[in-house]
């Protein structure tokens, strides 16, 4: 090949220009990197326009809803847990702390500080706080009292009015289990905020307030957002020791293997130029570090010291003071070039095939780890021949296999050289062994458990996820989620709703007769311009229709059917000015009072439009949190708690009768149901109502504590309610929907499992085209991707029988797996068909081959699963998953290129390698063109199928004419006069 | 039972001391109501006395302020009577192009008679509310016997004719919401003197400034609060409180004055919860002074409300 002659003698002869352009364009990229904006934010997992966070935006700004904090206090000392007077005072004061924690907010008005006073500050949302010095208490007072005061307006003085105050908020079912524990020994306190960004912030400032206390209490601080942000800025610190910790082991491990510091430090040049180019590039370009991004270095690093190590490996074998570092660099060049552009072109291809999921921060992840390999491939080509081409020759003594021991290599060598005979003479039953491997493993992978939650990524120590667990044992959960229920209101004015209104009308007039006997004649004058009203009405109506019809346009007509929707309202209230006119010039008070009552129950019904303000509909929300409540998951309760409109109705009505548990009930007429509603909102806090309902009773919205944020667990909820929905309709037609942090994680979770999915399998289907390429045969092609193959089986496999989740490491980790296994596959292929061409017979080429070539990949294997291992003493999750899953996907693939490639050579030899010695034009194969053709146009369905929402059966016929048409291209191209002349040459060559 | 005094008063005022000034100030939000001058003003006549009003400046203690203040606000004429529509708004404060803007949305609305009769000029009065909408808490009643001694907590009573209830609201905290609007009941039937220590911090060409600050700072949410009153006529045109920080949370102002019959009256005031994000707007018609009004502030006109309360 002319490209690798040509590179390698260019850095070769300027070698010191390599070296500087490489100094210089580091220096350039890294000059970005303190440019650094980072995204902490899981939620960023899906787009921004993604229909789940649009919905769950609008949620959170129809009920005014924030992100919370979670502050919970617990007294193990006290028999009755918090509820004592310092117990309870200190409560009071972290309180008012944590009303002090806004700043100005930097977002909004670029960093006006003098904003505070306005009200436009970040932080903590004073009026949202639930605390019992901020919660509202409804109870009976003297008899035929009703009371509303502050749960706690101060901290009690003595033991006997801390207990009230469990007594009080125990007897409220809305604090039960949200305020104060089940069990009434412990408090959590609700600290909403104007933005999730701050949690971290606030986490800390409590802290800092908590570790002010002496007091036997113990204070535990969780919520998603939270452990989300605090996951932020811990990952950061993590990185920043993780990353050089495993560069330092690896350096280690290097200078074990070949013993010459000078040289072991150009891999570690090369790993680190890589990043720092990979990572200014991103910074450079603008794109916000995420949680994904950060971990760009550490798969990066495995992958760039890769090859340097190949050549480092053979240069070392093969090194000779006699030949002359020169000529050695050059012929190891010569031998490693090819493979080592296509291992890098697979790695990258692997990677870059993540830009296909629909997740954002993967693709920009997937994208720059490809473009680092080729950063890393390209100093590797360069950079390496001249840093050894800058050392003397003096340097180099004693350097060497040739030196330290000898041709053979060592003690590990001898293990090589016996696990070669292995495989020669045992390749059936390592074969057999695998497929039996493979196929336990595929039965593992069938019971792979897909399933996420932020808070389990700090490890079991870590306070934030003893604080979940504490927590949720206690209480109805710290995880939130909003099912939002909507009145689909019918538009336009039916007869049905005319007849009814009628029949109502008919009714009330007929009760008004027994009190005013002129009622009856008033009755019949009202229903007459109620009726005429509204046929008119109707008129316009159709009027609309008619033209929505005519023009056909798909905007207009919905903003004018909205507008008719309106028209019972309209109606309606057209209805009640006219009757309360008429009451005015009313002559006597009798008729006066007759057409009051006329106009009011026109009045009653506009208010009947209101559905969440009707019995019914509240006693359909009871249903559904009944069932809510019921959800579970192995025999657990998933749903500790819920809140709504319906239980604020409930509790209003239990204690404006007389307190007693049998009137903790839904009223029977909505009137009830609205004068419950207004004395709610004589409370301090009249706008909690808004939280549950909107004004104009709409929507409800059920605020659900879950004890899990596991995925599992909310799909397991969401699935329970959707057969609820589904077997019992509601009373009034409404839709149900939604949102909140732990629903968003179960959204973008399942788009990251597809997503990863598909982009596994375009990916697999890419390297296997270039492998196909290659190789100039689809058959060692398909050989080039058992070792992966094999690899991903075990790997996810064992993650299935040992009951590891599928999480986003676990899913992002299936790339690096496919870019590694591959690598050495191809390196240990490449190497044996040449060295089969030498010898003629694998038997002698098995010998040659787990000599040096072995030995690459065995030290490759060492040294990066080693030098990932520090990884396994993060106190992040994901980090240790990616520091064992690292561990293993080395050892795994780099033992299964080693035993079952050559195992696969030895029994397929004579079919594999006959067609090798006779290499045609790759256009010239027809099996091989469509080969790749079938597999291209996979690869471009799925791209496409990922996209645009191209359903699998119309994709599925274009992929079908697709072939074909290839084929016949295909057949054209190898049949056209230079391949037959090659054919008959060969044909001629076999006589 | 009701004493005759000579001083009509506007029932208006029964809403806080509300009444507006002019332009209102910077935090007054920019929605609808433009902030009028009074458009008339009037001089008072009774209440303070000739000699003060020629020199009123130099003259006047704090004391006399405030309580020329209280009888404007909530004591004109012996009684009265309006029909109040209350219009309560959640806002947002959006900034585009630089530029404050402020976006209301959530409104909802409450219709209302409001009776007052008095006992005593800036003694003890009584209160009788009636609700007309929305319509499904018409006949609704609140009444209230407030009592200006410190140390006797007010009487108040609610009847809830779908529930067929009649319940004491238990005496205690007087700072919760009116119905959920931004105005506290505490601002409906007004807020003792004797509660807070005054200060007169600042004379202006048209306002005394007078700072309140609660003798006993536990029962109430604010750390005190200033009130901006009319040199004119002692009309209390707005009051600002401020929270424990220090920072300025809650406005009530009275937007427009207009005279009904003799007496200054408040037509439009207004609250707003800076916490919160709301504000409520009232707006009075029908005012009426010196009606021919029995006793109706008792407990059994709560179910049979009276037709002066009705109508």
């Amino acid at each position: 090949m002319e490209l690798r002659e040509l590179i390698s003698s260019f850095s070769i002869r300027h070698y010191r220009m390599v070296t500087i352009v490489m100094v210089l364009v580091t220096l350039g990229l890294g000059a970005m990197i303190p440019m650094i904006k980072t995204d902490t934010d899981p939620e960023n997992m899906l787009a921004e326009d993604e229909a789940v966070r649009i919905f769950h935006d609008q949620a959170k700004k129809t009920f005014s809803l924030s992100d919370i904090v979670v502050l919970g206090i617990v007294n193990r000392e006290n028999p009755d847990g918090v509820f004592n007077p310092e117990t309870l005072s200190r409560i009071f004061e972290l309180t008012e702390y944590a009303k002090t924690l806004r700043w100005p907010d930097e977002q909004q008005d670029g960093g006006g500080a003098g904003e505070v006073e306005g009200g436009r500050a970040a932080g903590v949302i004073e009026v949202d706080i639930l605390s019992p010095s901020t919660v509202d208490h409804i109870s009976q007072g003297k008899p035929g009292e009703v009371k509303f005061e502050w749960l706690m307006p101060q901290p009690p003085k003595t033991a006997q009015e801390a207990l009230e105050i469990r007594d009080r908020a125990m007897s409220n079912p809305m604090l039960k289990g949200t305020l104060v524990s089940e069990d009434g020994k412990a408090l959590c306190l609700y600290l909403p905020l104007t933005s999730k960004d701050l949690s971290y912030r606030v986490y800390k400032s409590l802290n800092e307030k908590i570790a002010s206390f002496d007091g036997p209490e113990q204070y535990f601080i969780t919520g998603l957002p939270v452990a989300e942000d605090t996951f932020g800025v811990e990952m950061f610190i993590q990185m920043a020791v993780s990353a050089p910790l495993a560069m330092i082991v690896i350096f280690l491990l290097m200078l074990f293997f070949f013993r010459k510091l000078v040289l072991v430090i150009s891999p570690m040049i090369i790993a680190m130029v890589s990043v720092i180019t990979t990572m200014g590039l991103l910074i450079g370009l603008g794109h916000p570090v995420h949680i994904m991004s950060s971990m760009i270095p550490i798969f990066l690093m495995p992958i760039a010291v890769v090859d340097s190590v190949h050549i480092l490996s053979e240069f070392f074998d093969r090194y000779d003071p006699k030949i002359g570092r020169e000529k050695t660099i050059r012929r190891v060049m010569h031998h490693l070039f090819t493979p080592m552009l296509y291992t890098s072109l697979t790695s990258a291809a692997g990677f870059a095939s993540l830009a296909l999921t629909p997740i954002p921060p993967v693709q920009v992840f997937g994208v720059f780890v490809a473009v680092g390999i080729l950063i890393a491939w390209l100093f590797t080509v360069t950079f390496v021949p001249a840093y050894v081409m800058m050392l003397s020759e003096k340097s180099l003594a004693n350097f060497g296999s040739a030196a330290a021991h000898g041709h053979e290599g060592g003690r590990m060598g001898r293990w090589l050289a016996a696990g070669g005979r292995l495989t020669f003479v045992g390749a059936k039953g390592i074969i057999l062994a695998v497929l039996v491997l493979a196929a336990v493993a595929g039965w593992g992978m069938s019971r792979i458990q897909i399933n996420d939650n932020p808070v389990k990524w700090f490890s079991k120590s870590h306070p934030i996820r003893q604080a979940d667990i504490e927590l949720n044992q206690h209480f109805g959960g710290t995880y939130m989620a909003y099912l939002v229920l909507e009145g689909q209101a019918e538009h336009g004015l039916s007869s049905d709703y005319l007849e009814a209104v009628n029949g109502r009308l008919d009714k009330a007039v007929e009760k008004l007769s027994q009190d005013y006997p002129g009622a009856a004649e008033l009755g019949k004058q009202a229903k007459k311009l109620f009726n005429e009203k509204a046929a008119s009405m109707g008129d316009k109506e159709k009027l609309i229709e008619g033209k929505a019809s005519v023009t056909n346009d798909k905007e207009k007509p919905s903003e004018e059917k909205a507008a008719a929707g309106n028209d019972k309202e309209g109606l309606l209230g057209e209805l009640i000015v006219a009757l309360e006119a008429l009451a005015e010039q009313a002559k006597s008070d009798d008729d006066y009072d007759a057409w009051t009552e006329l106009a009011a129950f026109f009045g009653l019904e506009k208010e009947r439009l209101k559905i969440f303000k009707q019995p019914e509909a509240l006693r359909y929300i009871e249903q559904v949190q009944r069932h809510l409540e019921r959800a579970t998951a192995g025999g657990g309760k998933l749903v500790g708690k819920s809140n709504s409109i319906a239980g604020v109705v409930k509790k209003v009505h239990q204690e404006l009768i007389d307190g007693r548990e049998e009137n903790y009930r839904i009223p029977e007429s909505s009137a009830a149901v609205a004068e419950c509603l207004l004395q709610y909102q004589s409370s301090h806090k009249p706008n909690d109502l808004w939280h549950l309902v909107t004004s104009d009773y709409q929507k409800a919205n059920i605020w659900v504590q879950l004890t899990s944020g596991d995925n599992k667990d909310m799909n397991q909820v969401v699935a329970t309610m959707e057969k609820f929905f589904k077997s019992n309709p509601p009373p009034m037609p409404m839709q149900y929907r939604w949102a909140g942090l732990t629903y968003i994680n179960v959204v973008w979770q399942d788009k990251m499992v597809s997503g990863m999915l598909q982009s596994f399998l375009g990916s697999f289907l890419v390297v296997f085209i270039m492998m196909s390429i290659l190789f100039r045969s689809p058959l060692w092609g398909l050989i080039c991707m058992i070792p992966l193959t094999v690899t991903i089986l075990l790997i996810y496999g064992v993650i299935g029988l040992v009951g590891k989740d599928y999480d986003m490491p676990v899913a992002v980790l299936s790339a690096l797996t496919l870019g590694m296994a591959v690598d050495f596959a191809i390196h240990f292929l490449e190497r044996a068909r040449s060295t089969y061409s030498e010898k003629g017979s694998w038997q002698l080429a098995v010998v040659e081959m787990f000599g040096e070539p072995a030995r690459a990949i065995s030290r490759n294997v060492l040294v990066i699963a080693i030098g990932f291992l520090p990884l396994l003493a993060a106190p992040l999750m994901p980090y240790k998953t990616v520091g064992f899953l690292l561990c293993s996907i080395m050892a795994v693939s780099g033992g299964i290129t080693l035993l079952v490639l050559p195992a696969i050579l030895r029994l397929g030899e004579k079919q594999l390698f006959k067609r090798i010695e006779q290499p045609r034009g790759m256009t010239c194969n027809c099996g091989f063109c469509i080969v790749v053709s079938l597999a291209t146009v996979l690869v471009v369905a799925l791209n496409i199928h990922q996209y645009a929402v191209v359903g699998w059966s119309k994709l599925t016929w274009i992929s079908i004419a697709a072939v074909p048409v290839m084929a016949l291209v295909c057949s054209v191209i190898s049949r056209r006069q230079a391949c037959k002349t090659q054919e008959i040459a060969n044909r001629a060559d076999e006589k | 039972m009701l004493k005759f005094l000579m001083k009509m008063t506007v029932l208006m005022m029964i809403f806080s001391w509300s009444v507006s000034v002019g332009a209102a100030g910077p935090e007054a939000m920019a929605e609808g109501v433009s902030a009028e001058s009074t458009s008339s003003v009037v001089s008072v006549e009774g209440a303070a006395g000739s000699a003060e009003e020629k020199n009123p400046e130099k003259k006047l203690t704090v004391e006399a302020i405030v309580n020329k203040a209280n009888l404007m606000a909530y004591y004109q004429g012996d009684n009265g009577k309006a029909q109040v529509n209350m219009i309560i708004n959640d806002y947002e404060e959006k900034i585009e192009d630089g530029k404050k803007k402020i976006v209301t949305k959530n409104t909802r609305t409450r219709e209302f008679n409001i009776l007052r009769g008095d006992i005593e000029d800036g003694g003890d009065q009584n209160y009788f509310v009636y609700f007309i909408k929305p319509a499904d808490v018409r006949k609704m009643v609140f009444m209230v016997h407030k009592h200006a001694d410190i140390d006797k907590d007010d009487d108040r009573w609610l009847y809830l004719p779908s529930l067929d209830l009649v319940k004491r609201i238990a005496a205690g905290d007087k700072r919760t919401s009116f119905v959920g609007s931004d105005f506290l009941y505490e601002d409906v039937s007004g807020r003792s003197l004797q509660e807070d220590k005054h200060e007169l911090i600042e004379t202006t060409d048209e306002f005394y400034v007078v700072k309140n600050t609660p003798k006993t700072s536990q029962s109430v949410e604010f750390s005190y609060y200033n009130v901006r009153i009319d040199k004119k006529n002692f009309m209390p045109m707005k009051m600002e409180f401020y929270d424990s920080k220090g920072k300025l949370y809650r406005i009530i102002e009275s937007l427009q004055v207009e005279t009904v019959g003799k007496y200054p009256t408040v037509v439009k005031s207004k609250v707003t919860d800076l916490n919160k994000q709301s504000f409520t707007l009232m707006e009075f018609s029908k005012i009426e002074y010196n009606i021919d009004l029995a006793d109706i502030f008792t407990e059994r006109y709560l179910r049979k409300p009276p037709r002066e309360a009705v109508r």
